[in-house]
Order: structure tokens, then C-alpha cells, then sequence
């Protein structure tokens, strides 16, 4: 409707700053107006304006009015949606005198008002939820001092490894006698092929996703890792190819390269594969994603730039959709095995292939179809407190499924078959949600699985990454990360430094490594994982413990 | 009780000989721990100094011996248990004459213990002080957990053959020294993993070993000191083992022998973390295999370096600009010619008083007459000052306007236009046209120019004189202006041949009427108001008038009513009245009704009485139609359209005959703002049609009210001088030379910089530059502006 004639409308429908999630705390007794918080902003949730400050005083023995006014420059923060304060600090950060702070306010309507042009609100990040994960309630309890073998983590040798690829049973094992002696026998049966790796892999996260930096940070950690530290950790590439360079290296054999709806980047891939001097790690089929069950991938045009085009084989400024679904694949049965004897062949079956699927009640219906097909190296599932680089909260926040439960029962299911040293669950999701990366794996391991995942926890270990389950930052989607992660725009991501990157993933891992040790030692266990070894687990609630098969401790 | 008695006495006989015998086995029966312990307590409590002891297996044989001062000396021989001189203090002196069980010599405090054998495992295990001489080898985990207490001399112990795995775990302070005489392994005397967690203390050997804790010991040769400490060291310990032949062969040669020392804490601080740095690996090893400058580089077009968070020049994410003048004051948004008033101020505010005030005829003929007088200042409606205080005097700038002269005309350009229709629309066309030096014929019907202000704008509403003014400046400019020339189809001809372009600003003269019964006997408002304009007035005098259409005109026409003597004056309309401003206060004022929604349906001129369709009547004199005026467009030529009786025009102003131009009310009723509005903004298309300049003028969008920074200016109450009034102005979008951005400006970037021909502007130095947008956010006029730097 048209304001009263003559009159300027102020404050209709303009928010407040309570509705908003972080509010700006500026001094300005300490602000020196240097602006570079302001220049650093990634949302431009504040800027410079200009205040008005109007005193009156009587100085006189009567009355004596005068009115005295004042002009300030300031930092404000603007109560504009489309530019609300993420909370990331980066305005603390640069601060020289500590005079500028987001605060978090729990009493914001945020998602009330983030539905602008009636489009749901979208970002990155994971679930916020900064509630105590089921993974982070999983307390240790079989603490054998004297009961089994004492071990010592930091005198002992351990040897914290796992297999991912399918393990044949002994019954199966091709063994014969030659002359006396006991040797494979290659010929009359297929050998999967299994790798050893540490139980704790870098999960999935595309170029393109990830600036050049953090993923060649990653990529490098990992390599430093294998070959500097003799740790066998791997890293997945995420649906985005791989550069040509890496590929056709060496360093080829760390590496998990994952297949998507998308495809992206697959025919450069093809294109290197006469030329490869090693073979990948494994190969991941990526079915589904923790974080956004249902939801898709989506790379906007303006982060498709010569980088990622030539990577992907796309062309530049494009749109590139990952759907959340194959086209090509109508069932379990037809579309899980025809991808895996694609990939296993691509790579003369010596490479282990195996799914990824986002956690729900129907992953025990895909665990027990893998579990019939000879050529299914593992499943991997990925619980609803994954990360993502893009998706919309609602999937991010309501859709998916817990993965301590969900791996507990395709395990179990396993068991049930006799299956659970064959084919190896590696589980996804919120490990190291609250920085308790070692037993949040752990307590994973011991419910069944042979790896987990990781992702967020990566980013935030290793390139200070500023999410939360407050929703902090979050701003993966938009381009705009100020820490140089999740972005294409050299400006931004020339603030990371690859090389520390890596090194951090080196710390990362080797401390991980020690911490693991600490946990399965006074377990009795050095060299072999305590895989689905749940009596050594123990929870706090009693609905838990049941649901887990685990016993209940308080 | 009488057989402990005769025990008692039977040990006292034989402790007065100083030397001891003790069984461990009596008879075939082992002699528990316990008693054993006890009887040894006992018989040196009893002064025994020499003890036999032949063992059992029994458990700690030998410790714990208080220092008298004098040594007590025990040996056993047989099978002896664990913790063989555990807690063993100094004075106390063993000798084992065989092997022993494990952790001999647990927790010495100060005995010498000799091993005429092997020791097995945990042999001196948190041993404190004392000796242990072992003549054979030691088992697993021997001297783990070792320390040197600083009030004493540290533990020694000596294994003339070798020891087994882990030896040495967490020793914090003693000596060892195995002799690696005939071991078990020759390849490695110190056993697996030897000295994890060793933090103290010395080792001392003489063999091949098979690796150590590397992050925690140092392997070294010995120093001078070492060996000499060790050859003095050496003579008793082959002494109490009767091995002294040895003692050549283990001191020929200070170089068979090696030290292990724990790092010292500093040490392992300086020591570095990363076996290799991360740069070291990317360039030997990672850029070796991957390519050169990494995985990514050969799609990158960028440095291969880092940068900070504050960046400056081409790195900057966003850049300020000083857009002086890219957007419009709402003032010169809001009016219909786009009239700077914003720039006069500025004039009025660097002294320049008249050119202030002869800005505005380069925009419009009737500044006072329309800004002035007439015009509801849609300029002042939209001045940003209004939301503070009042708006600017705009209207004042106008007046003040009214006895300047004519402005000087550019040079003739020989074009000729002919403009029909002397109303402010034509005039404004013509006031432009012949500014820029085209030759102007202008034709009006009537005597007189200025059409509807002269015709049918009340004079108490405009003072007469100041049209009058206005008229005459208005033909200082040489415009050939044809008065009582009615223009007819033939006419038209004669004037689209002898022009290059002919403007229609023939205005809306013919009264639009509703046919009712009755509608005869009405007047129509353009009559009623232009009889009046040129002296025929009418006799209202006691009479009841009642004006259909309550819109402006109807206003002027209730107010003239009541000065021709009306008694009553109502004003009805079919919906909401239309009218605003001036007219309708003064309509009011004078005591006019405004009744709505009335539809009329006849009028009864006999019975005086106005019919509406919902039953009702009203007493009606005098009736006047003031419901609009719609053009006479008769004598144009079919090419040129028309809708519903309007001249049709595109954006500019151009009818369907792309020659001839419509303006004003002959396209559709406007303000007097309007007419003048589009009289100047058609002149300008023409103008760059005729010089072959087809471009269209530049209509600016107007500046966002939020980005002027009111906050600056106080309210001010009262009225002011003009050169005062001039200061009120926000100077919305144009920069008022403040010096502020310069000011505000943390880094220096800002500077003004002064040109020749007098003008100024602000620049921004990149390189000091960081992009904050700091002076877009303080700019008063919001000139300055940031924009992504790509």
C-alpha cells in the first residue's frame, strides 16, 4: 500500500537486530576506524556510517539550556537479511585493538526470515545441532589393567591399521599344495584386491568445492603422511576429477577417486588412464551424501572458472548440477553392481570399488545386497552430521540419519551372515563434531566399522575453518569463505597457505595416530583393530544402549 | 610359645659368632617368607653381621637392613624368590652364588648386590642407589624405571653378558655397563627396543646392538672421563664376580665401547617436529612428481604467493569510486524538467548568487511564474531536508529568478521548428530550442501566450504581472511568435513543409462533457475560469453552485465562484477527489463542500436541482462541469495517431510522424510542471536529432534517500536569507566538497585534486587504498560508492 500522503515510511517491516543470529559488538572506545573490518567482512553485514550524538546541558545557577551535538563515524551492522552478521570473527581477527566481536544470540528468528524470493535458505556446513553427539556420549569402559595384557601407548609398538577392499574368508582363501609347500593359487579363483590403510581417511570433497589450496594442502598432508611418515592414510577426491598431474603420478596410490551423478571430470580421468603409474587407492561411487540425503550438488557459474572447467572438462561460466540421483540406475541390484564391474574394470578389477550412501533405514537393504556381489570392496555410510559445501537446511538440519545406530545394525547384520570380517563398513558423519576425532573413530571402530571419514573436522583442524552448530560462518555456498577454503576467488584463497595446510594434516593424523593408541591400549589391543569389539563401549542411556547392543553405564 | 623360645636362644648362641646360618628349607619343609624375613630381621637385630642364608624361593631375601654403620653381609645360595634385596639399604652386602628370580635388587636404596649368575627379568627395576654386579646376563625390562636421587650417589649396574628387550624404559638417572662378554645374541647385547621413555642417566656398552629409542637417547662415544671412570669402575665389579682375568680384554680399547644418554629436555624442544617441512616436501618431493608450481598451476593466472587479509591495489575485494553526480537529488529526480536545484544551492554556497539564480533558465521560461507561483513543487515534496526539518525554498529560487534577464543564445544553426500551441509546453520547447540557436515560429490561436496560466489559472492564485514578466523575457530571445494564428489542416501542410520538425503543444481545449438530461444548461470549467481570465465575469451573486469533477481545476473554479458571490459552493465527484494542494486549501478555506461518490443523472434547470442516481438531489443554481479538457486535434493529418483523443508518443516525445513531436496536454492531462517538463526534455531529442547526435538525454536514477548521511545537518527552525538556505541543501548525490572522505580516511588514500579549468574531484591512491568503505559510509551526499574490484 502507498504511505500516508506526504510521509515517509521508517521502521515498517525492517528487522530488528534481536531477530538476527549474531549481533555486532563494537567498542568504540577502542575502535581507531582503520575499516579493516569492514573490508574484511565476507557479507558486508557492517559498515561505516555516520551517528549523531545530542547532549543538553545547563551549566548556569538557573536554567541555562544549550544543546550540544556531535558526529561520529562508526561500524554499524546493517538488519538487512541478505547480508546478516555469519558470526565467522573474521572483523575480530583482523581487529588491532579487539574492538569489534559477533555475539551469538539464541533468541534470533533467522530461519523465519532466511526464505527470501520463496526460495528455502541454503548454505554450508553440517548439522546445527551443538547438541552432545550419540558418538561423543560413547565412553571406553573396558579398562584392562590387569585383566588382559596391560599395554603401554606410549612404550608399546602398536600398528593402528585397517583393510578396505573384500576380504575372502578362509574357507575360500585360494591356498594349494606345491611340492610340499603352501602357495596362492592366482589362477583358480578372482583374489579381491584389499588395501591397507589407516582407519582414518580424508572423506570426499570435490575440487571446486574446496579452493586450490585446501585441496592441494590435503593432498600434499596425505602424501607427506605416506611417504615421510609411513602412515597410510588415504584421501577421497570428491566429484570433481582430479588434475592430471596428480593422476599420472605416483602419489596416485593415496588417493580414493570418487564417481557421481555428475561425472564430472571422468573423461580427463579416462583420458589418464594409459598414462597412470599407479592405481588409485580405491573407488568410491558416491550414491548419497550424510549431510543432504535428497538434496544435490551444485557448483554455481561463477566459481566455474578456467580451474575447475579444465579439471571438470566443462565449459567455463556454466552450472554445474550434481543430481541427487544416477540417471542410469533403475535398482539395488542392476545399478550397484553394474557401477562397480564399470569402475572394477576401468582399472583390471585391482582396484577396490565400493559405494557411498548417505545414512538411513534402508542401508542394511543395500549392505546385504554388497554383501552377495564378489566384487563389492566395502560400504561406506555417511551419518546426517556430514558436511557439505552447498545444500539447503532443511536437508542439512532434518534429513538423514544418525550414524552410530545405522552402522551398529548393517554390522550386526553382518555378523548375523558370518560377514563381518569380509566386507568393511566405513562410516561418515559428525566424527570429530566436538574435536574428539580419535574417539569419536574409535567408538565407531568399535561398533563395526573398519574406517571412518572425515571432513569438517579437517577443515577445521587444518585451515581454521570457522563453522559451528551455531551456524557460524557457514557461508561455503556463497563463495565468499574468508578463510580461503571454499572458494574460487583468488583474492580469498590466496589467504591459505597450502603448505601449512598440510603440514596441520600431518599433526592431524600423526596425533590422531598416538590418541588412538591411547584409547585401544589399556583395551589390550595393538595391532589389530578392535572392530565391532562393543564390550569395550559403554553409554549413559539406557534407550541407547539397547538400541546399540552395548552395555549401559553410569 | 616354648619352641620360639628355644629358637631364640639357639640364633642368639650363634649371632654372638657374628656369623648366621638360616635355612629356608627345615626338614623337608620350605620356611614361608614371612618367618624368614622375620628370622633375618631378627638375627642382625641380634648383632649378626654375616648371613647364611640357604633359600627356598622365599620372596625379598635380604632387604630392607637399616644402617648400623657397619656392613652386613649376606649370602645365599639355592633357589632364590623375586625381589631378591628389594628396598636394600647401604651397609647391606649380597652375594648370590647362582642365578637369581626376577626384579633383583627392586627398589635399592643403597645395598651391592651380587649375582654370581644371571639375572632374569626386571632385574634393578626402580633401583634409587646401590650396586648390582651380575655375572651372567640380564633378562627382559632390566633397569626400567631407574633414578638418582641428588643426596646420593646414582645406582650402578653392572651385567658382564648382555640384557634383554626393553631394557632401560623410562630410567631416569644411574649407570649401567653391559660388558657384552660371550652374550646370548652377539648381534644385539641390549636386547629390542631399548632406553623407551629414558630420560636420565648413563649406559654404557661394549657390542653390537639392533636400534634404540631414537626420540628418546643418543648414542656417543665415550669421553675420556667416561673411560677412566669406567676402567677404575671395572677392577672391583670383575673383582666381586671373580672375572678379574677379563679386566684386559674389557679395557684395551675405549673405542669398543659406545654410551647412550637420554636427551635433555632442551633438547628434545629444539629438536624439529616435522622430519621434513611441508615447503621442503612440495619442493623435493611433491612438485618433483605433480609438476612445477603444484597440482593446480597450470590453471591458475595468478601469483603463486600468499596474501593477507588486508590488501590493497588490485588485491582489494572492493573499491570505492567517487561518483560525483552519477545519480539524481530527488529534487531534480522529482521534477518533471529535471531542474538542478542542488546545484544552485552549491552555487549560492561558493558566493555565486546570480549565476544560482540564472541556472534555471537554461531549464525553464516561467521559473517564478511556475516554480513560484503555481507549481506544487514536486521538487520540495522530494527534497531529502524535508524528513529533517522542512524542505528547501525552492519554489523561493524560482522567485527570486524573476527579473533576470534573457540568457544569451548560442550561436544561430539555421534549423527552423515550428512549435504549435503558446502554452507553457510550447513555450518551454521554444525557450530551449532557440537557446541552443534553432530558429523558433511559434503559433497561438489566441492573442496572448502562456495558454492555461494565462487562460484559466485564477489571478489570486498567480499575480498577473509576474506571468506578464515572464512573457516578456520569454520573447527577448527572438522567438517568431505568431499570435491569433489558428492553426487548420491547411495551415498544418504549409507548416510540416516549411520545418524540420513541428512540436504539437496545442494544449486540451475542448471541455470534456457526460451528456444527461440537462446537461445543456452546465458550464463547463475551461469556459467558466477562461471568461473570467479575459474579463467576463459572472454574476453568482446569493446563488447555490455545485461543480461536478472535485480535481484541481474544480478547486480553482469552487474558489472563483465564491469571488463572483456564490453563496454556497459543493463540489461533488464519482470517487475520491483528486485534488491537492494550494487549490484545494483555498477552495476550502473559502467554504467550499467536497461530497463523494455522487453520480449525476440529470439536471433540472427549472427546478434548480441536480439529480444523482442514488435518489438524492442537490440545490444547483449555477452548474459547472470541470471534469477534464481534452485536445482539438482535428486538423491533424491521418499519419499522425491518436487514442482516445491523445497525441500518441513514444519515450520521446516523437509522434507517429517521426517529424512531428507531441508535448504537454495534447498527450494526456498534466501539471504545468509536466507541460514545461516535456517541452525541455523534447527540445533536447530534437536538438540531437537535428544535429545528428541521436542520443536520447540523460535521465539519471535518483540517489537512494538511505545514503545521505542526514545525520550531519541539525534541524533548523525558522525561515533564512537564501545564501543560508543554500547551506540546508543535502547536496543529495553531488559532492559538496566537505573534505570528509579525506578525513574519515585511516590510510591517506584520499586526496582532492584541483584541475585547471577549476573543477575538482577526490581520488583514491590504490596502493594505500584497503577497501573498507569508510568514506562511502560517511559521504554526506553519497558520492562515493564501492564497487567489487574485478
Amino acid at each position: 500500500m502507498e504511505p500516508a500522503s506526504g510521509i515517509r515510511l521508517d521502521h515498517n517491516h525492517k528487522l530488528s537486530l534481536r531477530e538476527f543470529p549474531y549481533i555486532i559488538r563494537w567498542r568504540e572506545d577502542r575502535c581507531k576506524r582503520c575499516g579493516k573490518c569492514t573490508s574484511v567482512c565476507p557479507v558486508k553485514a557492517i559498515e561505516p556510517t555516520v551517528k549523531v550524538q545530542r547532549v543538553v546541558k545547563s551549566e548556569g545557577p538557573v536554567p541555562t539550556p544549550a544543546a550540544v551535538r556531535s558526529i561520529t563515524h562508526v561500524v554499524e551492522q546493517v538488519t538487512d537479511m541478505e547480508r546478516y552478521c555469519t558470526g565467522c570473527g573474521t572483523c575480530t581477527l583482523v581487529c588491532p585493538n579487539e574492538a569489534i566481536e559477533p555475539e551469538f544470540n539464541p533468541q534470533h528468528k533467522f530461519l523465519h526470515y532466511k526464505n527470501k524470493g520463496g526460495d528455502g535458505y541454503k548454505r554450508g556446513g553440517r548439522r546445527n545441532d551443538p547438541s552432545i553427539s550419540t558418538l561423543d556420549r560413547l565412553k571406553f569402559t573396558r579398562i584392562s589393567m590387569l585383566t588382559d595384557p596391560a599395554l603401554d601407548a606410549g612404550r608399546h609398538e602398536f600398528r593402528v591399521r585397517s583393510l578396505i577392499g573384500r576380504i575372502l574368508p578362509p574357507e575360500e582363501l585360494p591356498l594349494k599344495m606345491v611340492n610340499g609347500k603352501l602357495v596362492v593359487d592366482k589362477e583358480s579363483r578372482f583374489i579381491p584386491p584389499v588395501r591397507e590403510i589407516f582407519p582414518i581417511m580424508i572423506g570426499s570433497m570435490s575440487i571446486g568445492a574446496l579452493s586450490p589450496p585446501m585441496w592441494e594442502g590435503l593432498a600434499m598432508g596425505v602424501a607427506y603422511l605416506n611417504e615421510v611418515e609411513g602412515l597410510p592414510v588415504v584421501m577421497a577426491s570428491g566429484e570433481g576429477g582430479m588434475p592430471p598431474g596428480l593422476l599420472r603420478s605416483k602419489y596416485l596410490k593415496y588417493f580414493i577417486i570418487q564417481i557421481a551423478s555428475g561425472y564430472f571430470g571422468w573423461d580427463e580421468i579416462i583420458h589418464s588412464l594409459p598414462h597412470m603409474v599407479e592405481d588409485p587407492a580405491a573407488i568410491e561411487i558416491k550414491y548419497g551424501q550424510g549431510a543432504k540425503p535428497g538434496d544435490g550438488g551444485l557448483l554455481m557459474a561463477q566459481k566455474v572458472l578456467k580451474l575447475i572447467a579444465k579439471i571438470r572438462g566443462v565449459p567455463q561460466f556454466v552450472d554445474l548440477a550434481s543430481p541427487p540421483t544416477h540417471q542410469t540406475k533403475y535398482s539395488i541390484e542392476e545399478a550397484v553392481a553394474k557401477m562397480i564391474q564399470s569402475m572394477s574394470m576401468a582399472w583390471g578389477f585391482r582396484v577396490p570399488v565400493y559405494p557411498k550412501i548417505s545414512g538411513t533405514k534402508t542401508a542394511r537393504a543395500v549392505l546385504n545386497n554388497l554383501a552377495r556381489n564378489p566384487y563389492a570392496a566395502a560400504l561406506s555410510i555417511d551419518g546426517e552430521d556430514g558436511g557439505t559445501g552447498a545444500a539447503y537446511n532443511v536437508s542439512m538440519d532434518k534429513m538423514g540419519h544418525p550414524i552410530a545406530s545405522n552402522l551398529r545394525e548393517c554390522y550386526l547384520d553382518l555378523v548375523r551372515q558370518g560377514k563381518q570380517n569380509e566386507l568393511p563398513l566405513i562410516a561418515a558423519g559428525g566424527i570429530g563434531k566436538k574435536g574428539n576425532l580419535a574417539a569419536n573413530a574409535a567408538a565407531l571402530i568399535m561398533l563395526g566399522a573398519s574406517a571412518v571419514a572425515i571432513g569438517k573436522y579437517i577443515m577445521q583442524a587444518t585451515a581454521d575453518c570457522f563453522g559451528d552448530e551455531y551456524n557460524r560462518c557457514n557461508l561455503c555456498n556463497t563463495g565468499k569463505c574468508p578463510r580461503g577454503i571454499t572458494t574460487q576467488d583468488p583474492k580469498l584463497y590466496r589467504r591459505l597457505d597450502s603448505d601449512r595446510v598440510a603440514e596441520r594434516v600431518v599433526e592431524v593424523f600423526k596425533a590422531a595416530d598416538v590418541e588412538l593408541r591411547k584409547i585401544f591400549a589399556p583395551m589390550g589391543r595393538s595391532t589389530e583393530l578392535p572392530i565391532g569389539m562393543s564390550d569395550g563401549l559403554s553409554i549413559d542411556d539406557q534407550a541407547m544402549a539397547e538400541r546399540l547392543g552395548i552395555s549401559y553405564a553410569c | 610359645m616354648r619352641a620360639k623360645k628355644k629358637k631364640a636362644e639357639l640364633r642368639k648362641q650363634e649371632t654372638d659368632n657374628k656369623v648366621v646360618t638360616i635355612y629356608g628349607n627345615v626338614k623337608g619343609n620350605r620356611v614361608p617368607s614371612r618367618i624368614l624375613e622375620e628370622q633375618i630381621q631378627q638375627a642382625v637385630q641380634e648383632k649378626a653381621r654375616e648371613l647364611h642364608i640357604i633359600a627356598d624361593g622365599q620372596h625379598g631375601i635380604g632387604g630392607r637392613i637399616w644402617p648400623r654403620g657397619e656392613t652386613v653381609k649376606i649370602v645365599v645360595e639355592g633357589p632364590v624368590g623375586q625381589r631378591l634385596g628389594s628396598m636394600g639399604m647401604s651397609g647391606t652386602e649380597i652375594i648370590v652364588k647362582n642365578s637369581v628370580s626376577d626384579d633383583v635388587g627392586w627398589l635399592n636404596c643403597g645395598a651391592q648386590i651380587t649375582v654370581l649368575g644371571d639375572v632374569t627379568n626386571g632385574a634393578w627395576n626402580a633401583a634409587a642407589q646401590g650396586i648390582l654386579y651380575v655375572q651372567g646376563s640380564g633378562g627382559a625390562r632390566c633397569d626400567t624405571m631407574t633414578k638418582q636421587n641428588p643426596r646420593f650417589e646414582p645406582p650402578q649396574s653392572w651385567y658382564f653378558r648382555d640384557v634383554g628387550d626393553s631394557f632401560a624404559e623410562f630410567k631416569a638417572g644411574g649407570i649401567a655397563v653391559v660388558c657384552g662378554v660371550n652374550p646370548r645374541n652377539p648381534k644385539n647385547i641390549l636386547g629390542y627396543r631399548p632406553c623407551v621413555g629414558m630420560v636420565g642417566g648413563t649406559i654404557y656398552f661394549r657390542g653390537q646392538i639392533q636400534g634404540y629409542s631414537e626420540k628418546d637417547v643418543k648414542l656417543l662415544d665415550l669421553t675420556p672421563q667416561d673411560w677412566e671412570w669406567l676402567k677404575a669402575n671395572m677392577k672391583p665389579f670383575l673383582d666381586a664376580i671373580d672375572r678379574a682375568s677379563y679386566y684386559d680384554e674389557l679395557t684395551s680399547s675405549a673405542d669398543d665401547w659406545k654410551k647412550l644418554m637420554a636427551y635433555t629436555p632442551q633438547e628434545k624442544r629444539a629438536r624439529k617436529w616435522f622430519k621434513m617441512s611441508a615447503s621442503e616436501f612440495r619442493k623435493n618431493m611433491w612438485e618433483k612428481e605433480v609438476g612445477q608450481g603444484g597440482i593446480f598451476a597450470e590453471y591458475l593466472d595468478h601469483d603463486l604467493t600468499l596474501l593477507p587479509y588486508i590488501t590493497t591495489g588490485n588485491d582489494r575485494r572492493n573499491k570505492p569510486i567517487w561518483a560525483n553526480e552519477k545519480y539524481a537529488p530527488p529534487c531534480a529526480y522529482a521534477c518533471p524538467t529535471h531542474i538542478p536545484s542542488h546545484k544552485r544551492a552549491s552555487l549560492i554556497r561558493q558566493g555565486k548568487l546570480n549565476e544560482a539564480l540564472e541556472l534555471v533558465l537554461q531549464y525553464s521560461p516561467l521559473p517564478a511564474t511556475v516554480c513560484g507561483e503555481i507549481c506544487p513543487n514536486l521538487c520540495m515534496q522530494a527534497c531529502t531536508r524535508a524528513h529533517l526539518d522542512k524542505p528547501l525554498d525552492i519554489d523561493r529560487m524560482g522567485s527570486l529568478a524573476l527579473d533576470l534577464p534573457a540568457p544569451k543564445k548560442a550561436e544561430p544553426t539555421g534549423h527552423r521548428i515550428a512549435v504549435i500551441g503558446g502554452g507553457p509546453a510550447g513555450m518551454s520547447a521554444a525557450w530551449q530550442l532557440a537557446l541552443k540557436g534553432h530558429t523558433v515560429d511559434l503559433y497561438e490561436s489566441s492573442d496572448k501566450l502562456g495558454g492555461k496560466i494565462e487562460q484559466c489559472i485564477p489571478r489570486e492564485r498567480l499575480p498577473h504581472q509576474i506571468l506578464e514578466k515572464e512573457i516578456s523575457r520569454f520573447k527577448e530571445l527572438g522567438i517568431n511568435a505568431h499570435l491569433n494564428t489558428k492553426v487548420d489542416k491547411g495551415t498544418f501542410d504549409e507548416i510540416y513543409k516549411d520545418h524540420e520538425v513541428v512540436i504539437l503543444a496545442i494544449g486540451a481545449h475542448q471541455p470534456r462533457k457526460i451528456a444527461f438530461p440537462g446537461s445543456e444548461d452546465i458550464v463547463s470549467a475551461y469556459d467558466f475560469l477562461k471568461d473570467i481570465n479575459m474579463g467576463k465575469h459572472p454574476d453568482l451573486k446569493g446563488k447555490k453552485v455545485v461543480v461536478i469533477g472535485a480535481g484541481n481545476v474544480g478547486m480553482d473554479v469552487c474558489s472563483e465562484a465564491f469571488n463572483y458571490g456564490a453563496e454556497s459552493v459543493t463540489a461533488i465527484d464519482i470517487q475520491k477527489p483528486a485534488a491537492f494542494g494550494v487549490e484545494m486549501e483555498i477552495a476550502k478555506a473559502k467554504g467550499t463542500q467536497i461530497v463523494w461518490p455522487k453520480l449525476t443523472e440529470r439536471y433540472d434547470k427549472n427546478e434548480r436541482k441536480l439529480y444523482f442516481k442514488d435518489g438524492s438531489s442537490m440545490d444547483a443554481d449555477f452548474v459547472v462541469m470541470s471534469i477534464g479538457d481534452v485536445p482539438q486535434i482535428d486538423f491533424l493529418p491521418p499519419g499522425i495517431h491518436a487514442e482516445r483523443g491523445w497525441i500518441t508518443i513514444n519515450e520521446n516525445y516523437q509522434t507517429s510522424d517521426v517529424k512531428v513531436y507531441a508535448i504537454g496536454d495534447a498527450t494526456g492531462l498534466g501539471l504545468i510542471t509536466h507541460a514545461i517538463g516535456h517541452g525541455r526534455v523534447a527540445a533536447e531529442n530534437i536538438h540531437y536529432l537535428i544535429s545528428h547526435a541521436p542520443r536520447h538525454p540523460e535521465i539519471k536514477q535518483v540517489i537512494p534517500y538511505e545514503r545521505i548521511r542526514t545525520e550531519y545537518y541539525d534541524v533548523c527552525r525558522g525561515d533564512f536569507p537564501i545564501e543560508q538556505e543554500a547551506n540546508r541543501c543535502m547536496s543529495c548525490a553531488t559532492c559538496r566538497d566537505c573534505h570528509m572522505c579525506e578525513a574519515t580516511c585511516y590510510w591517506g588514500a584520499i586526496s582532492r585534486v584541483e584541475h585547471k579549468d577549476g573543477s575538482y574531484e577526490y581520488v583514491v591512491d590504490e596502493e594505500k587504498c584497503i577497501g573498507c568503505g569508510f568514506c562511502a559510509g560517511i559521504c554526506p551526499c553519497g558520492v562515493w560508492e564501492m564497487v567489487e574490484n574485478i
